[in-house]
């Protein structure tokens, strides 16, 4: 499993997409992370570390190659927005409804 | 484990599983492009909440609710105040 910062996650995350355009899966797994590089002590041992809270972790995989990378709440809007636009523009082999829609339009920046 | 059928359900249940114990749950999104479907899954080892989908409107969707579960993490609160209704 590679750790990896925010950006060279995105970067490997597209390359991901990119591979199983013809075959295979993209799994990303998003969960809570509170810091900790250690083990959880034995019963009788003293919890020394302190859990952040503001922190979480990002996996994906296309079945053999992994990456991860930690979001923390200072990097995350920026994070969050990559990664939206990366889904949306990935995700586009699925079927389109054919009647209008009133959906809200995204801001263009 | 049963797939939901209407999204607003899922969404709802996600979150509230979310938030009854942050530390336990993750969120798995799995993408097949050459089968064209989409499939998110909500999970805190004990519940299961599964949606699935092939439709282009659905990605959406299912991008803001990552966001948002995302944001939640992140966040010292352990209650989101402000509920977004989609």
């Amino acid at each position: 499993m590679v750790l990896l910062e925010n950006d060279a996650f995105l970067t490997e995350l597209t390359r991901l997409f990119q591979k199983c355009r013809t075959s295979g899966s993209v799994v990303i797994t998003l969960k809570k992370y509170d810091g900790r590089t250690k083990p959880v002590p034995r019963k009788g041992h003293p919890e020394t570390f302190e859990p952040a809270d503001n922190k979480c972790l990002v996996r994906a995989s296309e079945g053999k190659k992994k990456i991860s990378t930690v979001v923390s709440t200072k990097e995350v809007i920026k994070f969050q927005m990559a990664y939206s636009n990366l889904l949306r523009a990935h995700i586009d082999g699925l079927k389109k409804k054919d009647k209008k829609s009133k959906g809200k339009k995204t801001k263009a920046t | 484990m049963p797939y939901y059928q209407t999204w607003e359900e899922f969404a709802r249940a996600a979150e509230k599983l979310y938030l009854t114990d942050p530390m336990k749950v993750r969120v798995v999104l799995k993408y097949r492009h050459c089968d064209g479907n989409l499939c998110m899954k909500v999970t805190d080892d004990a519940v299961c909440l599964q949606y699935k989908t092939d439709q282009a409107q659905d990605v959406k969707k299912i991008e803001k609710l990552h966001g948002k579960l995302m944001r939640l993490m992140v966040s010292k609160e352990t209650h989101s105040g402000s509920m977004e209704t989609d």
